[in-house]
């Protein structure tokens, strides 16, 4: 029976399920924000899922949660029975958001073992002017008056403990010494004494003071006790007089346990009816009947394919899903790791280079080996993928708030939010999108729909955040249809806050433009709003992104309006990579930033006065980094035709880097730099090769960047 | 003779010897030049055998680089070097010892090890101060011991991997968690 | 009013006697069977209690099978559901599946110890005991 399992405490369950309609509800009502009104089945949806909340929170006792459900439920109530038109659908919708903020806040109290005490009087008042307003309208149409939303008041209460669930559950049992006299007695005094802390005591013999052959009893089969109690097991050890005791065993139960070992000790439990569903909350689903719409009344706004979507998006929920520990997951990703560059270690080993050695077994093992590994490793990083679904619903929310603060009419469209990528990622560009999608909102899109409609433009801004999966990269895109960027204004502003020295605004491409909006104290709007200053700025952004070692692409045509889109790596943890040697040390690169590979001869170098050299190459003139010189290697090759010159590219600039040789290309388990050393700029980790040496990992940004400081 | 410590050190003495609370007042000595140097084996982890050293370019030269500590990757710093003296070639007799300060985990590279001692409290004595020539290591040095013949300068670990590189350390990781 | 306590815990039995002796007459019985007997006693007698609060680990008799005892008697008594005894369980076994089968067996509150004294008087009021 799965109930046998089920332990956790009322209130648990009423914080899980309440959060879950919430997120449900907020998630219908992001929905259908754009909409020009709910559809019968939101309306039905909402008024269950208030109506559960109501229900719930008065089972506990949590007031204001019940009186502001309550009130928000009859509003839906009068919606669902007269389908009055002209319901202004945007002040509604912010009421439920409302409801959702102020129910959502009292849970977090109970979460943290607060008491729920919000104000919930203002919010009651607000729906109430609102309800009455909507009554008003009701008449007005002429539409029948629905009967008063008929509450049941719940019948049945659970009044929370005062402290938390903390209790312990014990099993003590005592053997006396055999020649102990009067054990009825110490084991009477024992019960006693442990009274005093005692949320529940049982045990057996249960006759001791009435029946005193239990003394032998005692002495013979020992004095089993069931405890239920607040104190540590040192406090209640203390308690117990254990002079005549030969042996005390003492063990903690876990609540399930001990509710089992009660019957052992004479006291049936009864028979757990199967729990369904509290009883108002059968009477909800009664009610709850979806009502048929009469023709004429009301007419379902929604297309059919939303409501398609709703449905696919809640399916996957149904999966049976355990949640792990992240650091377990991080530790057996690690492990893998080991695993991958063990393998390594086993199969180039040095000894099986041993000539005429017969192999053709060994490589059928180990090619085995290998798939498996693989497969491992792609099982893992799997795993650890989670859909942008949250992310993007934040981003909703975002759009919703800022827009309607600032008096925008937008909308938003989701493209990709399946898309999947690393946990670790997920978690670093939820700030950054968060900005970008705020600026959007708040810079993007002109102030007034006159700017727009004055362009040819619909009067409605409209918001594309789409994200998609190519090449092992996720894209990430923030597009709006507002003003774009001026790029006069752009280059004028650089040139007065001295970030570029006075070249002609022809030396710059568009996109070295664009990204002056990533450097640090550059704002193109000379009043910093309050959705979009905050003191970080896009190079916040940047430098966010950058760390994940992804980068920020801008496009934008004026008046058309730009795209922001983050280029992320799928995961962080391992690279395709090519190791390199540069003197005795090796050296990875990461295989995306590697353009080419080519030698060229001591023609084909520039040599700066200062000492600066470039190369060309096909007419092409690129900065050159010896990294010999620049790290200070011994034993490496200053001839430029002996060595290897790799072209690397990063966010559209580019350089060239002398290297000795090429070791060979493999999937690199990035490691941090352990903290001690202080960051050096150009290597961004280091790794484990496959003979357990240490290679150092190339950033090629971070090259770049000092290459730039440099000059 | 330092194999067989080295054998000694890994196998059951220091294990055991952490394990016991009695561990204070016992010291991991070793040879730098001709001083002996002591670190309370509170911190010591472990004593491996000389390794092959990935060098991190652009850092302090006393950090001679990366190990490999069975996929564990730990810096290194090379104590004569730390303390400002003449580089010497490592031999067979070099080690490294792997303490734990803090939790920053921290290979010393030594010349030769010498010994577990036992020093007691009271034969420690503050180092004499200033006008020495060896006064750059005081900061290091906490106090002299003496056993038979031999000065020992105890060293604080703490001091040895430098406060402020800690201290970066820690504002490092910091960083790293709030980004 | 007349109140049914049955405890078996004497400082809880102590306690709740006290609070509950300030709304009304208050019967306190020791274990299960014997909170059954009073019940049985007071119908017969034509006074019959208005609220029973029962633990729920007792020996002899526990909470649950005392409240199916009750509500059992009732039936067969043909009580209506509006007279019947109103029950609160008390206990500190609050985990979902045992409040909500006490519901299932017909109490009226669930209260986990240790019992807060402010909502239990909310509780009497909603109930209309107070």
């Amino acid at each position: 029976m799965a109930e046998e399992f089920n332990t956790e405490s009322m209130l648990d369950m009423f914080l899980y399920e309440s959060g879950q309609l919430l997120e449900k509800l907020e998630g219908i009502i992001l929905e259908k924000q754009d909409a020009d009104c709910f559809d019968d089945a939101d309306i039905n949806e909402i008024f269950r899922v208030m109506h559960t909340i109501k229900g719930s929170s008065g089972v506990l006792m949590y007031e204001n949660i019940t009186k502001v459900t309550h009130k928000l439920e009859d509003v839906f109530y009068y919606l669902r029975e007269s389908h009055p038109d002209d319901v202004p659908h945007m002040e509604l919708v912010e009421k439920v958001l409302a409801v959702s903020d102020f129910v959502t806040g009292e849970l977090d109290k109970l979460k943290n073992g607060d008491t729920p005490d919000g104000d919930e009087k203002q919010l009651v008042e607000d729906l109430d002017e609102f309800l009455g307003r909507l009554k008003g309208e009701i008449k007005k149409q002429g539409i029948e008056m629905p009967q008063a939303n008929r509450h049941v008041e719940p019948t049945q209460f659970y009044i929370t403990p005062v402290a938390g669930d903390d209790s312990h559950f014990y099993r003590i049992s005592i053997h006396y010494r055999s020649d102990t006299q009067m054990s009825n007695l110490r084991a009477y005094s024992a019960t006693y004494a442990l009274k005093e802390v005692a949320e529940d005591l049982l045990y057996t013999p249960d006759d001791i003071l009435s029946n005193e052959a239990s003394a032998d009893v005692i002495v013979a089969e020992g004095f089993h006790m069931l405890l239920q109690t607040k104190s540590s097991k040192e406090e209640v050890i203390a308690l117990i007089d254990s002079s005549e005791a030969e042996e005390i065993n003492f063990d903690e139960l876990t609540k399930e346990e001990y509710g089992n070992a009660l019957g052992e000790f004479g006291r049936e439990v009864a028979e757990p009816a199967p729990a369904p569903a509290a009883v108002d909350t059968k009477e909800a689903a009664g009610e709850a009947k979806p009502d048929k719409p009469k023709p004429g009344d009301y007419v379902v706004k929604t297309k059919e394919a939303g409501k398609g979507k709703t449905l696919a998006k809640h399916q996957p929920k149904q999966q049976s899903i355990i949640s792990v520990n992240v650091e377990k997951m991080d530790s057996l990703m690690d492990l893998i790791g080991e695993l991958v560059i063990a393998e390594a270690v086993v199969l180039q080993n040095p000894d099986l280079k041993v000539p005429g050695l017969e192999l053709s077994n060994f490589q059928k093992a180990s090619g085995q080996l290998s798939k498996i590994t693989t497969e491992l490793q792609e099982v893992i990083m799997s795993m650890r993928m989670m859909p942008l679904t949250n992310v993007f619903q934040k981003m909703k929310r975002i759009v919703f708030d800022v827009s309607r603060k600032l008096g925008k009419d937008i909308e938003l469209e989701v493209i990709g939010e399946n898309t999947e990528v690393d946990k670790n990622i997920i978690e670093h560009i939820t700030d950054p999108l968060m900005h970008l999608v705020r600026n959007s909102v708040d810079h993007g899109i002109e102030e007034n729909a006159e700017d727009r409609t004055a362009v040819g433009k619909p009067a409605k801004g409209k918001i594309t955040l789409e994200a998609k999966n190519e090449g092992g990269k996720v894209y990430i895109s923030v597009k709006d249809d507002g003003k774009g960027l001026n790029k006069d204004k752009l280059y004028q502003k650089a040139l007065e806050k001295g970030v570029i020295e006075n070249k002609p605004m022809s030396e710059f491409t568009d996109k070295e433009i664009f990204r002056f909006i990533t450097l640090p104290g550059f704002s193109t709007k000379e009043q910093v709003t309050e959705y979009s200053g905050r003191g970080v700025g896009m190079d916040v952004v940047v430098k966010n992104i950058q760390s994940i070692s992804g980068r920020l692409d801008i496009s934008s045509v004026e008046f058309e309006g730009s795209e922001m889109t983050l280029v992320i790596p799928l995961t962080l943890a391992i690279i395709n990579g090519i190791v390199v040697q540069v003197g005795n040390s090796p050296f990875v690169i990461e295989t995306a930033s590697i353009k080419e590979f080519v030698r060229v001869g001591e023609d084909s170098l520039i040599h700066e006065p200062s000492g600066e050299e470039y190369i060309v190459l096909r007419g092409e003139c690129y900065p050159f980094i010896r990294l010999n010189e620049k790290y200070d290697l011994p034993d490496s090759i200053d001839k430029i035709e002996e060595g290897i010159i790799v072209v690397l590219e990063h966010e559209g600039s580019q350089v060239c880097v002398l290297i000795d040789k090429l070791l060979q290309e493999q999937e690199i388990v990035v490691k941090p730099i352990p903290p001690y050393v202080r960051k050096v700029k150009g290597l961004s980790g280091c790794t484990q090769l496959g003979d357990g040496s240490i290679a150092l990992i190339l950033d090629i940004a971070g090259l770049l960047m000092h290459d730039g400081e440099r000059r | 003779m330092a194999e067989e410590l080295l054998k000694n050190a890994e196998t059951d003495e220091t294990e055991e010897l952490l394990e016991d609370d009695s561990q204070k007042g016992m010291f991991m000595t070793f040879q730098i030049g001709k001083e002996f140097f002591g670190i309370s084996i509170s911190y010591v982890n472990e004593i491996i055998a000389m390794q092959p050293i990935a060098a991190i370019p652009e850092v302090d030269d006393y950090i001679k680089g990366l190990i490999n500590l069975r996929g564990k990757i730990i810096p290194v710093i090379d104590v004569r070097a730390r303390f400002k003296m003449e580089p010497c070639e490592y031999t067979d007799r070099t080690c490294i010892i792997v303490i734990d300060v803090k939790s920053t985990m921290i290979g010393l590279i030594v010349e030769r090890l010498a010994d577990v001692d036992t020093i007691a409290e009271d034969s420690i004595v503050p180092p004499p101060s200033l006008g020495r020539k060896e006064h750059e290591h005081n900061k290091y040095v906490y106090g002299l011991a003496r056993t038979g013949d031999t000065v020992t300068l105890l060293l604080d670990p703490e001091k040895l991997i430098k406060q402020d590189d800690i201290a970066a350390a820690v504002e490092d990781v910091r960083k790293e968690e709030q980004s | 009013m007349k109140i049914l306590l049955a405890e078996d815990d004497f400082a809880s039995r102590k306690f709740m006697d006290k609070q509950l002796s300030r709304y009304g007459e208050c019967d306190v019985m020791v274990d299960g069977e014997e909170a059954v007997d009073a019940f049985m006693m007071a119908l017969e007698d034509g006074e019959p209690y208005d609220l029973a609060c029962l633990d729920v680990m007792m020996p002899v008799m526990d909470g649950y099978q005392v409240l199916k005892a009750i509500r059992d008697i009732e039936a067969q008594k043909g009580i209506p559901k509006s007279k019947r005894v109103k029950v609160i369980m008390t206990t500190a076994l609050n985990d979902e599946r045992n409040v909500k089968m006490a519901f299932e067996l017909g109490c009226e509150a669930y209260a986990g110890k240790p019992i807060d004294v402010e909502k239990f008087e909310k509780v009497l009021t909603k109930l209309g005991l107070i």
